[in-house]
């Protein structure tokens, strides 16, 4: 039941959505019907699927760098409470300026046409809420258990790795699980400011169909990034589970078990 | 120390036999922002013994633990553990709170072996060490349990096994059964003593509650705030080994009556 639910959710929006359009009888150049807007993406799967399969790409490899970045950047703030009072408010503003508007600049720095721009839009819309869930979580940590560890004789660096560390693992991932919905449009963002010289991308795609009233290709796209944005979202969700065992479960995974005792019943 | 290890299985007194002592505090005294936390004190705790502290909130009983542990240095005064200076030092003991503070995200075996995991790397015997105590101690079905699947009282139990597999002869337990009802700190107590006697540790236990003080020690040091100061140092002539039946002893009932007296201000 668990796992049928939000197919079923999301499949009454689409059924609002086709009651919408018939009952208040909107003309096809305005909204079309949900299955004629998927049907526009499946007529045109062969011209779609390579921009499709960029836009993975790009989304994965912002993602991942916007990771990485974060993660820096909210350690590092943790560690050194002088650089987090220089580098927060630069990061708060980062976030304030429209990214749209950022991005014009980014691709006359890093080169238009290329992809590099729209990595870096990725990266900078993904990149804050990993660092300040990071920071939270590192700056959060009891204050006690610290103190057991220093009773202990723990280095700061055992106490670093075998205490804060895990302990921001949860909040880590809550940030890279928003992180992992805004990819997307960043992406989308970066291709329509940034296009390939000569050819083409989803956004481009996207932005033709508009100007040549067929909303039922620009229905059918969005709805298409919209899976691709849930898809990555579930797979950082999954690997969020998968790393912190200890919020589900009762008893350690199989493998994970280092005691000989009597096999037990997992619940 | 074994004299003294035998002597307490026998059930009998310590007296006549000779003990070393293992911890001692001259003149230590803390001051935070001109309040004087703790006014100068002395202290000497045997090997091998048990000794509560009793009093109010404010009395000192925490800063005095935080001085002996290291994670306080005193304003004044010296700490010498088995003749060794440890002022500023860190991991010379055991140390022990209300709130277990087993991490979430390891096992109960692995939480076990924390301390060594702390300070160097986790080896096959500390592994077979925690597994050995755990199933001493009844807790052998839970070892790949979580912490959060256990109840308050095995999650203290756990947190004193990781306490113990440090191998610190002086253990600071700073109320450990605090936060447990009434049935179950019983039974911790009676397993707490358990255990003291088969390890031979030198427990420092601090306490709110006067019974437990009593039911549990060789000694009880009465402390009292403004300025915090041991008032009194009590001996507890009860025999061991002790179960319940000695909660209303008569001994029992004047010992706490006595110390009941001074923590309200009385003299002795």
């Amino acid at each position: 039941m668990r796992v049928v639910t939000p197919f079923i959710s999301i499949g009454l929006l689409l059924l609002v959505w086709q009651a919408v359009v018939v009952g208040f009888h909107v003309k096809p150049y305005v909204a079309p019907r949900p299955l004629v807007a998927l049907k526009a993406v499946s007529d045109n799967w062969g011209v779609l699927w390579p921009l499709v399969l960029e836009i993975i790409r790009e989304t994965v490899f912002g993602f991942l760098g916007g990771a990485v970045i974060g993660v820096f950047f909210g350690v590092v703030m943790a560690k050194v409470r002088f650089l987090q009072r220089i580098i927060y408010p630069q990061l708060i503003l980062s976030q304030a300026v429209p990214v749209v508007a950022i991005a014009f600049p980014l691709t006359v720095i890093l080169g238009f046409g290329s992809v590099k721009p729209i990595i870096a839009i990725v990266i900078w819309i993904v990149f804050f809420p990993v660092t300040v869930n990071v920071l939270d979580g590192l700056s959060h940590v009891d204050q006690d258990l610290l103190n057991l560890a220093r009773v202990y004789g723990a280095s700061r660096w055992r106490t670093f790795i075998h205490i804060e560390v895990p302990g921001a693992v949860t909040p880590l991932f809550s940030g890279l699980k928003i992180g992992a919905t805004y990819a997307i449009t960043g992406a989308f963002i970066g291709e329509l400011v940034s296009p390939p010289l000569g050819g083409t991308n989803l956004a481009l795609y996207v932005e033709h169909a508009n100007s040549n009233f067929d909303p039922a290709s620009v229905y059918g796209v969005t709805l298409l990034m919209a899976a691709i944005g849930v898809a990555w979202f579930l797979l950082v969700a999954g690997a969020g589970t998968l790393a912190t065992p200890w919020e589900r479960r009762s008893v350690a995974r199989r493998w994970r078990r280092r005691s000989i005792a009597a096999p037990q019943v997992d619940h | 120390m074994s004299v003294v290890e035998v002597a307490r299985d026998d059930g009998a007194t310590l007296k006549g036999v000779t003990s070393t002592v293992l911890l001692d505090l001259r003149a230590v005294e803390k001051v935070f922002a001109d309040k004087v936390v703790l006014a100068p004190t002395d202290l000497r705790v045997d090997e091998g013994s048990f000794v509560s502290i009793v009093g109010p909130s404010g009395c000192g009983k925490s800063t005095l633990f935080n001085v002996i542990a290291g994670l306080l240095r005193p304003d004044g005064g010296s700490v010498t553990l088995q003749g060794r200076d440890v002022v500023g030092a860190t991991g010379h003991v055991g140390y022990m709170l209300q709130k277990d503070l087993l991490v979430p995200w390891r096992t109960v075996e692995d939480n076990i072996t924390m301390a060594a995991r702390l300070t160097r790397r986790v080896g096959a015997n500390d592994r077979e060490e925690a597994r050995e105590i755990a199933r001493r101690y009844g807790l052998g079905e839970f070892l790949d349990h979580y912490p959060k699947a256990l109840s308050g009282g095995m999650r203290q139990r756990v947190a004193f096994m990781r306490t113990l597999v440090t191998h610190q002869q002086l253990l600071l337990l700073d109320e450990p059964f605090g936060a447990l009802d009434a049935q179950t700190r019983l039974d911790m107590q009676k397993w707490l003593l358990d255990v003291w006697r088969e390890s031979g540790r030198t427990v420092l236990f601090i306490t709110h509650d006067v019974d437990e003080s009593i039911f549990l020690s060789d000694r009880i040091l009465v402390m009292s705030p403004r300025p915090g100061r041991i008032v009194a140092d009590v001996d507890n002539p009860l025999a061991r080994p002790r179960d319940i039946d000695i909660l209303t002893d008569p001994t029992f009932v004047a010992l706490k009556a006595r110390i009941m007296h001074l923590l309200h201000g009385g003299t002795s």
